[in-house]
């Protein structure tokens, strides 16, 4: 970091003698013009003689200032009346008219080197002003230039500490989590662990300023008061912490410290203003920046379980598949436990690919492709399903005659949800005649694929517990995966569907799946 | 008398071909293994077999690059052994050349009666054709005529059915992608008819099938497609 950190310019140039070797050279030039005109002083009028003393006069304010300037002029003044003037070495003058050139002369002299002051002066702060301006701007350009955001933080704290009266600079940065101020740069670097003053937050959140006195305490301050006013009214105050606020929100603190007091005069307290918009401005940098990071760190996460997820469930099936097959093929001989071993591999199949997908959905993950399907190629493909596993003859479904029922939604996802909840009806209905009914209906802007059975029922308690993952109605049911109906319902609701129940009239359950609907006009 | 069968299984897991082997032998005359990619393709060029069982996951190549390599020359049908459970893998695979799939872990029961429609399939494929009609239960499919009856009542199509009726009577048993499918129907237009689909299959099925939400003709695979399955 370059920025210009030499003092605030000095109204005088640094190669300038000091005023009194200036007056003395100037005087030495006064003694020569005087001899001049001494040599000539029959034949010359005073007003030029003045003219030639107004000329040094000039010339001595132009280089040398105010101070130099009044010298000259009394000076010149005194050669004047006592060389030149008659009569001659003494500092009387006869002629009144000669009264009117001397005063006029000195009162010229005078106003001259109070003009050329004021003009130097009025450059001074011009330039002053320019450098205040380049090193802001250069500060801005660096500051959003710097590869990482933390360095324009630092870079803004060195400034502050270099070019304001204050022993101590630093920036502190909120978090959202509401967790303690993170000190984010300080100039010089701190020492030890340092504390933010925990109850000046409140007031910084809003947008005040806060003033800690000599003691550390918190002061209150007028409300609505600007940062240069409180700055440069508060010459006892300890610390002064100044809210950097972006777009109205509090991001952290510009917090100016110096045990001996903080004396700002008005024009270092709008620098000091100005200064903390800039480094509200890094701050935002560095949060946007810390945000960035964030997400990349998740998406990495993301990338990293899905990678995991696919191997997992590689790794997982293909072992299954061997002892299936090797269980199928040692059936031959006849042991009838080997049935049993199939049997569990393939639930151990089915609870590896529902705790595959539970995750997916519950990461949202899950690929959803949603477009036009028919509720009654829905219903045909879960009973499809369940001939796989048994139970699709127990079976009735109902289908509303004429036009068919159409939707928008997942087919594979919503079959998913269909085919849990019946299996889930299935198995509760109580025995194998169990008959499970169910009825398809357009309701309004869904369709409504109701589940019915004469099972147990589920008891009001449990109610609301079993669409949560694991959650099964009585402890020995150890049939199920126990994510059939959470996975239902998140794959219901991924799609803008739902699943809810309620107990049927005269024993039993019914699960309901909704779906969005859809109505399908003139067919190409 | 038929020619002797011949069957290749392609998998790195020597249990599972052993399985695999087992099973097929029951329908095969001999049964071919192999571990690798490249021995695969070679073993298939030598000994052109008549159905050819791949798993996907080999070490040296992937196993859709053998079965584009084999599609090059063979259309003795290929079916895939997969751990991948997602939908968009087996249209993936459906539509690289592959006639069928088959999810891990799975049962060679059900690879073998896979295998076997396959076979089938293969045959009927090489036998000439006719256009003659199809006779399935009381049902009655004539593509020369186009018209269908059931018993002695006629069954109305309209022109979009009768196209997707024809795209699944040629590629009868075998699997069709919604996109496969999409093709042969609307091959000149684009964009939404392919929503449509579903809703056709559907219509078609009420014409077709005796119970529509029960169909033993038109099979859907979820979120792949649509099989015709001729009985018998």
């Amino acid at each position: 970091m370059d920025i210009d950190s030499s003092s605030r310019a000095d109204a005088r140039p640094p190669d300038t003698p000091a005023p009194w070797l200036a007056l003395g050279a100037w005087l030495v030039v006064l003694m020569a013009c005087t001899l001049a005109l001494w040599l000539f002083r029959g034949e010359a009028h005073e007003a030029h003689m003045a003219l030639a003393y107004l000329l040094i006069v000039l010339g001595g304010s132009a280089r040398h200032g105010r101070l130099v300037g009044l010298g000259l002029a009394v000076a010149s003044f005194l050669c004047f009346n006592f060389f030149l003037l008659e009569p001659y070495y003494t500092l009387t003058v006869e002629d009144p008219l000669d009264w009117w050139v001397l005063v006029s002369f000195l009162v010229t002299g005078a106003v001259a080197a109070q003009l050329f002051h004021r003009t130097r002066r009025a450059l001074a702060v011009a330039e002053d002003r320019t450098a205040e301006v380049r090193r802001l701007s250069a500060l801005g350009a660096e500051s959003l230039s710097v590869p990482r955001a933390v360095d324009a933080v630092d870079a803004i704290v060195r400034v502050v500490h270099s070019e304001l009266p204050v022993a101590l600079a630093r920036v502190w940065i909120f978090d959202d989590d509401g967790s303690a101020p993170r000190l984010l740069a300080s100039a010089p670097k701190p020492s030890a662990r340092e504390l933010f003053p925990g109850d000046a937050r409140s007031e910084i959140e809003k947008g005040h300023p806060v003033v800690l006195g000599p003691d550390g305490v918190v002061r209150p301050s007028v409300p609505g008061s600007d940062v240069p006013a409180v700055l440069s009214a508060n010459p006892l105050a300890r610390s002064v912490l100044i809210p950097l606020r972006v777009r109205e929100r509090s991001l952290g603190v510009l917090d100016l410290t110096s045990e001996r007091g903080l004396h700002f005069d008005r024009d270092q307290a709008v620098f000091a203003d100005t200064l903390s918009y800039y480094a509200a401005l890094a701050v935002e940098r560095v949060r946007l920046s810390e945000e960035v990071e964030h997400v990349e760190a998740l998406r990495e996460a993301d990338r990293v379980k899905d990678a995991l997820l696919a191997s997992v469930s590689h790794d997982l099936r293909t072992p299954l598949t061997t002892i299936r097959a090797l269980a199928n093929e040692l059936r031959a001989t006849g042991d009838e436990r080997l049935v049993v071993i199939e049997e569990e591999a393939e639930h151990l199949n089915r609870l590896v690919t529902d705790l595959l997908d539970f995750s997916r959905i519950r990461s949202g993950s899950l690929p959803m492709e949603t477009g036009l399907n028919a509720a009654e190629d829905l219903v045909g493909s879960m009973l499809q399903r369940l001939r796989g596993v048994g139970g699709h003859d127990r079976v009735d479904v109902t289908l509303p005659p004429g036009d068919l029922l159409i939707g928008r939604f997942d087919f594979v996802h919503a079959l998913r949800a269909l085919g849990n909840l019946v299996e889930n009806a299935l198995h509760h209905s109580s025995d194998d005649d169990g008959r499970v009914e169910v009825r398809v209906s357009r309701e309004g802007d869904t369709l409504c694929f109701a589940v019915l059975d004469r099972g147990p029922g589920v008891p009001p308690a449990a109610r609301d517990r079993i669409f949560e993952p694991f959650q099964r109605a009585s402890t020995t049911d150890h049939a199920g995966t126990g994510l059939g109906l959470a996975i239902a319902r998140e794959v219901a609701e991924a799609q803008g569907g739902s699943v809810t129940y309620h107990p049927r009239p005269g024993g039993g359950s019914v699960f309901e799946l909704r779906l969005p609907a859809e109505d399908l006009y003139d067919l190409p | 008398m038929t020619a002797p069968t011949l069957a290749l299984v392609v998998d790195d897991e020597a249990h599972i071909r052993r399985a695999v082997r087992n099973a097929l032998l029951e329908d095969f005359d001999e049964v071919l293994e192999t571990g690798t990619a490249s021995d695969a393709v070679d073993l298939a060029a030598a000994r052109r077999p008549d159905l050819i069982v791949l798993d996907l996951g080999l070490p040296d190549r992937p196993g859709l690059w053998v079965c584009a390599e084999i599609r090059k020359w063979s259309i003795a049908p290929i079916i895939v052994l997969t751990a991948q459970h997602s939908e968009s893998e087996k249209v993936r695979l459906l539509e690289e050349g592959a006639d069928d799939y088959v999810t891990k872990p799975f049962s060679p029961v059900e690879l073998l009666a896979r295998a076997r429609a396959q076979l089938r399939r293969a045959r009927m494929a090489q036998m000439p054709r006719d256009d003659g009609p199809i006779r399935i239960g009381d049902l009655v499919i004539d593509p020369g005529a186009r018209t269908v009856k059931r018993g002695d009542a006629n069954v109305h199509l309209t022109p979009t059915e009768w196209e997707l009726l024809r795209a699944f009577l040629r590629d009868a048993d075998r699997t069709l992608t919604h996109h496969q499918l999409f093709r042969a129907v609307w091959a000149a237009s684009s964009g939404d008819p392919q929503q449509y689909l579903r809703v056709y299959v559907a219509n078609l099925r009420r014409k077709l099938e005796p119970d529509a939400v029960r169909p033993t003709l038109i099979i859907t695979e979820p979120g792949v497609g649509y099989r015709f399955e001729l009985p018998g």
